[in-house]
């Protein structure tokens, strides 16, 4: 199955790569299709936690994108309170199936370490963001503090 | 089509004035004599287009690219690519590709936008980067922007594209590259796969027709006919096969004397303030005289109580007889003069009666068209009894239905009047329209009238009105219509 096969390769790449944006890989043995890890974000106000995000690949993979949601709960305007995320690269119509799970990655932590207001899903936020961007800061920093995971140690 | 009979038609009635109006948009396209010169200046709804089959478009289509093919000593495929990113504009495609070729091909994304590096292969394997699987390089095929995959992915990617309903638009599979395949291409990785391949003709059929703009799909219900028309104007056609009217430059319900942007901005704000619409589109009123309570259960403004036999006007409930005379207010909207000066909240008041009055009687002729759809339905039962009955034949009563739509078609046109009066600037301009609005809506509740009481009205007095009716919304069309 060209999906299994591309996968495994793509997991261990990843794993030696070393990202340090995003780490605790977890990998059902029986099921590749389901990815879970954290988002480690190095932009306030996001760099005082970890987000738990889980990556589901369909079974037509790469030549349908993955899908991508949050576990953890975040305060941001292109994320929505179901976890739900957009982000172009994973849009059907954008999709490539050459593009890989690390580059999806990078553009994730990308978009949330700098939030695009212009295309929100949560529209409250990308106006507080775009209006008030201290008050935004603020909150977003309280609510990370509330919510988020645990940053890895190291 | 040559005949030793000297009739250049396969009509038996060609020579016939009325048939041959029916065939003239078919028949007469490409020979433009003085006959259709002058139905272009008398008629303000006349429009010169055709109803054509698929087959006939797909045909049409290969014309073109045949022809620009071997103009431009170009593969039909690169052809297609080419006239679709052009709006199917066969001299421009020339102009520029003899201009600059390169750019030509990059704009229609043929080729990448920089030149990619020739990949010197020195293995005779390779990795594919889609399904990680090393292969002969011979497995291996590649488009103009030089990214390699294996020919299974490429099939694989152009079912699953194809599946999603997108043909033209299927693309590299490399990130960020925007090449796209052509057909020969994608056919060519779909061989043996039949079903596969019927799709994306069926779907590349349908982009090429939607790029096209020349060409309109019928928007009727599982109605395949493609209407074709050299100018792009906003006028009605019909497609003979459904029978379905449209407006030809927009797509959408025919709307003339309004043009294309006012009425998408004024169906927008109806859809808005449906709340509002809805507390007036209340069926029943009371008679101004004795108070009983009406149904409009017919198209005509014109009512009479069944009770005290008062005739009124059902949208303003004013006397019907100071109606009679040329001048019709009923139709025309009275602005406040010293509105400038007053409150917001005055004026916010002011806006939403204007916006109400000109909706009531939009909307009330919508109904009116309905409602009158049903009398015709009633009057062809009442004719048939008649018929069978022997007073007199089928052909003896034609003139009632005749008489009917054309009703429809006046008080079709007389509705869209509506919308084009409210978002018209304050001036001798609009006075005029609605002065023309007016006798408009007079004669054809006049004509309404009659028609539901049609077999007790003169023949030669329902013509008569029928005649007035019409030169009314010809005039009104003439004078602002302009498109």
């Amino acid at each position: 199955m060209a999906a299994t096969r591309r996968l495994q390769k793509e997991l261990g790449d990843i794993k030696n790569s070393g990202l340090r944006s995003f780490r605790d890989i977890q990998v059902d043995e029986t099921n590749i299709l389901t990815w879970q890890g954290l988002i480690v974000p190095d932009s306030p106000p996001y760099n005082k936690g970890a987000f738990k995000i889980e990556i589901n690949f369909p079974a037509e993979y790469p030549f349908k994108p993955p899908k991508i949601n949050f576990k953890t709960k975040i305060y941001h305007p292109n994320i929505d309170e179901k976890g739900q995320v957009c982000l172009p690269i994973i849009s059907a119509e954008n999709w490539k199936p050459a593009t890989k799970t690390d580059q999806v990655i990078q553009a994730l932590v990308a978009l949330v370490n700098d939030p695009e207001p212009e295309h929100p899903l949560r529209a409250d936020l990308a106006e507080e963001y775009l209006k008030d961007k201290k008050k935004f800061t603020k909150n977003a920093e309280e609510y990370t503090k509330k919510h988020s995971e645990k940053r890895p140690s190291d | 089509m040559a005949t030793s009979q000297g009739n250049d038609s396969d009509m038996d009635c060609s020579d016939n004035e009325d048939c041959y109006d029916d065939y003239n948009d078919y028949y007469n396209d490409d020979n433009s004599d003085g006959e259709q010169l002058d139905m272009s200046k008398t008629d303000p709804e006349y429009f010169d287009y055709k109803c054509l089959s698929e087959e006939e478009v797909e045909r049409l289509l290969n014309e073109t690219v045949e022809s620009l093919s071997n103009r431009l000593f170009i593969s039909p495929s690169l052809a297609k690519v080419l006239l679709h990113s052009h709006e199917w504009n066969s001299n421009e495609v020339i102009c520029k590709y003899k201009e600059n070729p390169q750019q030509t091909l990059i704009a229609a994304k043929i080729d990448p936008p920089t030149p990619s590096k020739s990949i010197i292969v020195t293995s005779t394997y390779l990795s594919c980067p889609v399904c990680i699987t090393t292969l002969n390089i011979d497995k291996f095929i590649k488009l103009n922007c030089t990214h390699m995959f294996c020919k299974d992915c490429w099939t694989t990617h152009f079912e699953v594209q194809i599946a999603q309903g997108i043909s033209t638009a299927i693309s590299c599979m490399a990130k960020d590259c925007v090449v796209l395949a052509p057909e020969d291409f994608v056919l060519k990785h779909l061989q043996h796969k039949t079903s596969i391949r019927e799709k994306y003709q069926h779907f590349t059929f349908r982009d090429y027709v939607k790029s096209h703009p020349e060409l309109r799909f019928c928007p009727g219900p599982n109605c395949s006919v493609i209407i074709c028309s050299r100018e792009i104007k906003a006028k009605r056609v019909v497609c003979d096969k459904c029978n379905t009217g449209f407006c030809f430059k927009c797509g959408c319900d025919y709307h003339a004397p309004t043009d294309c942007q006012v009425i998408k901005k004024w169906l927008t704000k109806c859809a808005d303030d449906s709340e509002t619409a809805n507390y007036i589109s209340a069926h029943t009123k009371d008679c101004p005289k004795c108070h009983i309570c009406i149904e409009k259960n017919g198209g005509c403004n014109h009512m009479q109580c069944s009770n005290c036999k008062h005739d009124f006007c059902w949208m303003c409930l004013g006397d019907w007889k100071s109606h009679g005379s040329e001048y019709y207010e009923c139709s025309r909207y009275r602005e406040n003069p010293n509105i400038a000066h007053e409150s917001a909240h005055a004026q916010a008041r002011e806006a939403l009666k204007k916006y109400l009055h000109y909706y009531e009687r939009w909307e009330n002729h919508s109904k009116s068209l309905k409602l009158e759809e049903q009398t015709l339905e009633k009057l062809r039962t009442r004719i048939n009894k008649k018929v069978m009955s022997g007073l007199g034949t089928w052909i003896d009563w034609q003139y009632l239905f005749t008489a009917a739509n054309l009703l429809a078609k006046c008080r079709y046109t007389l509705q869209y009047t509506y919308p084009f009066a409210y978002y018209m600037d304050t001036g001798p301009r609009k006075e005029l329209f609605e002065y023309q609005q007016a006798q408009l809506e007079a004669e054809i509740e006049n004509l309404s009238w009659k028609v539901e009481r049609a077999e007790t009205t003169d023949r030669g007095d329902l013509e008569n009105q029928m005649d007035i009716a019409e030169k009314r919304r010809t005039t009104l069309l003439k004078d602002f219509l302009d498109v």
